[in-house]
């Protein structure tokens, strides 16, 4: 037997032995490096994004379920929703130190900024991006508090502390008029929007200007932020905050239909290019004549169907909020897809803000139910999202 | 210097690649379900016992390919036996089949406990379904490690 090798060793040129196996040893190093270096490839991929998931996933868990909600839509009055809601820490935590309103958004924005600090690297840009959102909110509650002429404290019972104008809070409560809210957001990216949208504010006395200018600074800014996606997380990310746009953009023009405005009276407000519906679409979509027009427009598009049905509604009603919920439920259904296809990726975390802001609308509605007269559970049951 | 014969020789790489590459395996496995677990114990503190279980499943095919490792090391390197080269490439095999199979094993396994800890965070329902879906990646490490005990026996390293 060691003869036949030596022979066969000798045979094929091998001076020895000992050379054969030297050589029998190199290849099995490279074959070891080679499937190494395959099997942990896949593995870089998923291991930034074990921690922050099940940071996520635990906190998914203690989503409320449609039994807590019908408990919570039972409550006889608001301090019955206060007490059911102190039994969970995440939002007992807030509910004696603000307004319900502002605790429940305080929880929501402290989801935000959880994941924008435990997201890894590459998709950290996003979500710090979208920790303006609060900002944003924080703004336009600010110049509306302002305009109606609410005091500091009232006017703090409005803002998130959250975002990146945190440190400038105090300053822009205490404000006294709106060109004091100018001078606190003094050399931030905020000042030049509202500068150019408080006129307009003051010659119609219109919101709308001011709030959809600061939403598509939000919106097209973001979609920025993953333009170029670096992997398979990124790109998914990508399509999530795409369909927020999308979905923002058929409001405003479906919004502006409804009261009638032409082309040229939405144009400054839409965000310049969608994800799925591009440019040169949304200038078709907006020269529509009618929401019919819209939506036959979207002819092709996975907006079709979903807006489609909402048009038998809203030929029902007449009201646009039919097609603010299918376009919302749109954008859940994207991030459900997301989070179901990409597991080990950033699908649970997108999955996650998408139920925890569905969370936090429905007990807002809940809250709103409570407060005013006449609503009864169940109307509230059909109110929500 | 003590002479060791080509085949012992080879026979000690064997045991090298045998805990070397099964380590590896285990190790990635247990740092992604470690990773998965403190972000559960951050969220929820009685998941610390649970996360500890799942964080110490990937641990075994370190442990098979230490046992390996250990077996060819005893049969021929500490035993002074003078091995052939033919059978010191029988040893590479046997560490090579625990070797890569406690790697694909271990990488796995890791994957699947961190996904386990993270769906009893958020429901602890999970927990029983969670351990049987983990334990399944070891059954790869297991065919290593009977391979390499039968290429051993057969081969005559070990009780040869």
């Amino acid at each position: 037997m060691v003869e036949d090798i030596a022979t066969l060793v000798t045979s094929l040129g091998f001076p020895s032995t000992e050379a054969f196996l030297g050589l029998v040893i190199l290849v099995l190093l490279i074959i070891g490096a080679v499937v190494v270096i395959v099997t942990i490839r896949p593995v870089q991929n998923i291991f930034p994004y074990t921690y922050p998931n099940a940071r996520v996933r635990g906190r998914a868990g203690k989503i409320f379920t449609e039994k807590q909600f019908s408990e919570i839509i039972e409550a006889g009055n608001i301090d019955e929703v206060k007490n059911y809601l102190r039994g969970f820490p995440d939002y007992a935590k807030y509910i004696d130190q603000y307004s319900l309103e502002k605790a429940l958004d305080t929880q929501l924005a402290e989801n935000y900024d959880l994941i924008a600090r435990i997201t890894p690297a590459n998709s950290r840009d996003a979500f710090k991006f979208l920790l303006k959102k609060w900002d944003i909110q924080n703004l336009k509650s600010i110049v509306i508090a302002k305009k109606v002429g609410l005091n500091a404290e009232e006017t703090l019972e409005l803002v998130v502390p959250f975002g990146e104008l945190t440190d400038k809070l105090d300053a822009l409560v205490d404000a006294n008029d709106i060109n004091e809210v100018l001078s606190a957001l003094e050399g931030t990216e905020y000042t030049s929007i509202i500068e150019d949208a408080i006129p307009i504010y003051e010659e119609t006395g219109m919101l709308l200007p001011l709030e959809a200018s600061l939403d598509k600074y939000l919106l097209e800014n973001l979609l920025r932020t993953v333009t170029t996606p670096e992997d398979d997380n990124t790109a998914l990310l990508k399509s999530y905050v795409g369909s927020m746009v999308d979905a923002t953009n058929l409001k405003i023009i479906l919004r502006a239909k409804v009261d009638g405005l032409k082309f040229e009276d939405i144009d400054p407000y839409m965000i310049s290019d969608g994800y799925q519906i591009r440019e040169w679409k949304l200038k078709d979509l907006m020269e529509a004549e009618d929401v019919a027009g819209v939506v036959s427009g979207l002819e092709g598009t996975e907006y079709a169907p979903v807006l489609v049905e909402a048009m038998t509604q809203y030929t029902e009603t007449g009201s646009i909020g039919a097609f603010e919920i299918a376009l919302d439920n749109h954008v859940s259904e994207t991030a459900k897809r997301i989070s179901l296809k990409n597991q080990f990726g950033i699908g649970p975390m997108i999955g996650f803000l998408s139920k925890k802001e569905k969370e936090i609308k429905n007990l807002k509605i809940i809250v709103r139910g409570k407060r005013e007269e006449g609503f009864t559970p169940a109307m509230i049951k059909e109110m929500l999202v | 210097m003590v002479e060791v014969a080509l085949g012992t020789a080879l026979a000690a790489i064997g045991a090298g690649v045998a805990i070397g590459f099964a380590g590896l395996g285990s190790g990635i496995g247990q740092g992604i379900a470690a990773a998965g677990s403190v972000g559960a114990v951050a969220e929820d503190e009685e998941m610390f016992a649970r996360g500890i279980i799942f964080t110490a499943l990937p641990e075994t095919q370190a442990i098979y390919g230490f046992l390996i490792a250990i077996l060819l090391m005893v049969f021929t390197v500490m035993a002074g036996k003078a091995l052939s080269p033919a059978l010191g490439l029988v040893a590479i095999g046997a560490g090579a089949a625990i070797g890569f199979a406690g790697l694909g094993s271990g990488m796995g396994q890791g994957i699947a406990a961190s996904s386990s800890v993270g769906s009893v965070v958020e429901d602890p329902d999970m927990f029983a379904r969670g351990i049987i879906f983990t334990a399944l990646p070891e059954t790869q490490a297991i065919y290593g490690f009977l391979i390499a005990i039968l290429l051993m026996v057969f081969a005559g390293i070990m009780g040869g």
